[in-house]
């Protein structure tokens, strides 16, 4: 059973205060969206959890093991994945090449045959079969972004975050996108989707959580947060008593 | 089939390679085996510093600095240790079991001249009744190997938060600072007189039935050679291995790469201390081939050819970096012969620097992966447009027919 416990996280840079005190839980296979205006903390959330950055305060658990001082490769390996806000696929390395990294890193008692094997099942379910043995670089920005999406699917974590996925991507490739995200999550992993383009938020996740300035401000189903006032304030800046539509 | 062209073409070098010594019999032979074992040792600096920076994206301008640590362990370490049967009461001398370890004491430069060394007053004073017995040269390019794989292990990490420049600049700091010190140290290494070191095989050495003096060619043209291949060799085999592909994915991007999984600082150090070891090896036979070690070998120009014999090959590829510093090596020195245009003479001794730095610059410009690297791409991979275009056809092909 999927537990990722964050508590009481803080982050600063300098006067910045970045994350203030930030807490929530994900029991199971969530499927969850992070939403909130720029400069909410999304990413530096994203960047915590990953061990990227260590908070000043706060721990968080993955599964009854404290992730918040791991080096990012352990926190990879004790089950958190993500992929980044601009797409960071290993350029001049075959698509191939890119999805053998993390499932050779896992160093679980797989031969190159099977990885080889299951990186296929990747591509095949991901249409980029094809595409093989080309190098990333050959690849459009949407094709990338798969390429991301398969690399977690080789590393195979636990709770996975995704860091806009649908920014810049073809219609076409967003179905494949759309199609991904539910498959892992029937998969039975947690998934965490940071986006700004609502429609798909909303229509993906069953629970959505609200950062503005660092702040937590809302948690729970769609329906709710989207009519939370503290929600649509962060959003359309609303003034009080005032009645605004909610995101989206 | 055409993918094994470069395969083949190895095969085929390495016995051209082989044979060579046995077959040329000009009168400039000597000269001809000279220049060969300095390609093969400019080789492994070149195709080493390339798995570092090309392969790992770990740009350090310290390799000569490495292969200086190599060369000079071994030249302190013959020059200072011996073994004798009778205590010489001059030196500081440790009993190891009826044999005792002598530790010469560091006169300078002035022990030929003025003043001798402990050891030599105790020769003197035994007066040919006592035989002392130099330390191997084997032990020394082992320990030279030792210790310029740990002075990588300590650069390694001590450059873990550095990238691009700021690595380039703390490396070659590095490799300064060596040299600079070598250049001061003058009562233990001499400095810029050099120190003298034995021959590879000072007693000579017996292959295929002959008798090779320690001046002859073809021993360390063979050790050399084959220390190039054992490089090379051990470099397939880590960029066939997850090493190669970790290293390469930590050129890429490295935050991705330890999101993935990849121990970054793990495989950062590991690299440095792999190929630093390299340098240091070849730094050390060189020592003994050349029979000398000074602070000039350290010098940033010598760096520089590494780098630009590197680049000229295809630094991301560390058999054409190889290929690339054994081609120039031999461009070098055929541009050595002057010659006349309408009775003027052309000095080609400085010229031939020009020639080079042109071929370095029209390679950066229009062939960044280097001279060689392309060729051995297209035959490696020269089908893979053609085979993704054949593929998604069928696939489209396949997506159509249900359809009908």
């Amino acid at each position: 059973m999927i537990n990722l416990v964050v508590t009481n996280l803080h982050k600063r840079f300098g006067g910045l205060h970045v994350l203030k005190g930030v807490s929530f839980e994900i029991n199971g296979p969530e499927l969850i969206g992070l939403i909130g205006p720029n400069g909410a903390g999304k990413t530096t959330l994203t960047n915590v959890l990953d061990g990227a950055i260590k908070p000043n305060s706060g721990t968080v658990y993955l599964n009854g093991e404290r992730i918040d001082q791991l080096q990012p490769y352990q926190v990879a390996l004790a089950g958190l994945g993500r992929t980044f806000q601009v797409t960071r696929s290993f350029r001049r390395m075959t698509v191939l090449e890119n999805l053998y990294v993390p499932a050779l890193a896992m160093g679980r008692e797989q031969n190159r045959a099977e990885i080889h094997d299951k990186a296929m099942d990747v591509l095949e379910f991901l249409t980029m079969d094809h595409l093989r043995n080309e190098f990333a670089q050959a690849l459009s920005g949407g094709q990338q972004k798969l390429l991301e999406l398969g690399r977690l699917l080789m590393l195979s974590p636990d709770v996975i975050i995704l860091d806009e996925p649908f920014a810049g991507v073809h219609p076409r490739l967003m179905e494949i996108i759309y199609d991904y995200i539910r498959r892992v999550n029937n998969e039975g992993k947690a998934i965490i989707i940071i986006s700004h383009q609502m429609d798909s938020i909303f229509s993906l996740s069953r629970r959505l959580l609200v950062l503005n300035y660092g702040d937590l401000i809302a948690d729970g189903p769609p329906e709710e947060v989207k009519n939370d006032p503290a929600v649509i304030e962060a959003y359309l800046g609303a003034e009080e008593g005032e009645e605004e539509e909610a995101p989206a | 089939m055409r993918q094994q062209v470069p395969n083949i073409a190895g095969v085929l070098s390495i016995g051209f390679f082989i044979l060579f010594p046995f077959v040329y019999s000009g009168a400039d032979y000597d000269y001809i085996m000279h220049i060969c074992i300095i390609a093969f040792y400019y080789a492994i600096l070149a195709s080493s510093w390339s798995m570092l920076a090309g392969y790992a994206g770990q740009f350090s301008f310290g390799h000569m600095g490495f292969m200086g640590i190599g060369a000079y362990t071994t030249a302190l370490f013959c020059h200072y240790f011996y073994l004798s049967p009778e205590p010489t009461n001059l030196c500081t001398e440790f009993n190891l079991g009826g044999t005792w370890l002598v530790v010469v004491n560091p006169i300078g430069v002035t022990s030929t001249t003025l003043t001798q060394d402990c050891l030599r007053q105790a020769l003197s004073a035994w007066n040919g009744t006592v035989q002392v017995t130099p330390m191997p040269v084997w032990l020394g390019i082992v320990l030279g190997t030792l210790m310029g794989g740990l002075f990588g292990l300590l650069i390694g990490l001590l450059v873990l938060r550095l990238r691009a420049a700021y690595l380039a600049l703390f490396t070659l700091g590095f490799s300064e600072i060596l040299k600079a010190t070598i250049s001061a140290e003058i009562q233990i290494t001499r400095g810029q007189a050099g120190m003298e070191t034995p021959a590879l095989f000072e007693q000579g050495v017996t292959l295929f039935g002959h008798t090779f003096s320690k001046t002859d060619k073809l021993p360390p043209y063979f050790v050399m050679f084959f220390l190039l291949l054992a490089c090379l060799g051990v470099l397939a085999w880590l960029a066939r291995s997850k090493f190669g592909l970790f290293v390469r994915a930590l050129r890429e991007d490295q935050d991705a790469a330890a999101a993935l999984g990849v121990n970054t600082t793990k495989y950062k150090v590991l690299v440095f201390v792999v190929t630093t070891m390299m340098a240091a090896v070849a730094g050390a036979v060189q020592a003994h081939y050349v029979g000398i070690v000074t602070p000039n070998n350290l010098f940033l120009l010598q760096m520089s050819l590494v780098v630009a014999m590197a680049v000229i090959g295809g630094v991301e590829n560390f058999v054409a970096a190889a290929v690339g510093a054994i081609l120039i090596q031999f461009v070098l020195e055929m541009l050595r012969n002057s010659f006349d245009i309408g009775g003027i003479t052309v000095d080609m001794t400085i010229w031939r620097l020009v020639i080079f730095g042109i071929i370095l610059m029209v390679t950066l410009r229009f062939s960044r992966n280097g001279l060689i690297a392309p060729i051995i791409e297209y035959f490696q991979r020269g089908h893979v447009g053609k085979e993704t275009v054949e593929k998604r056809m069928a696939s489209e092909n396949e997506a159509e027919e249900p359809a009908k």
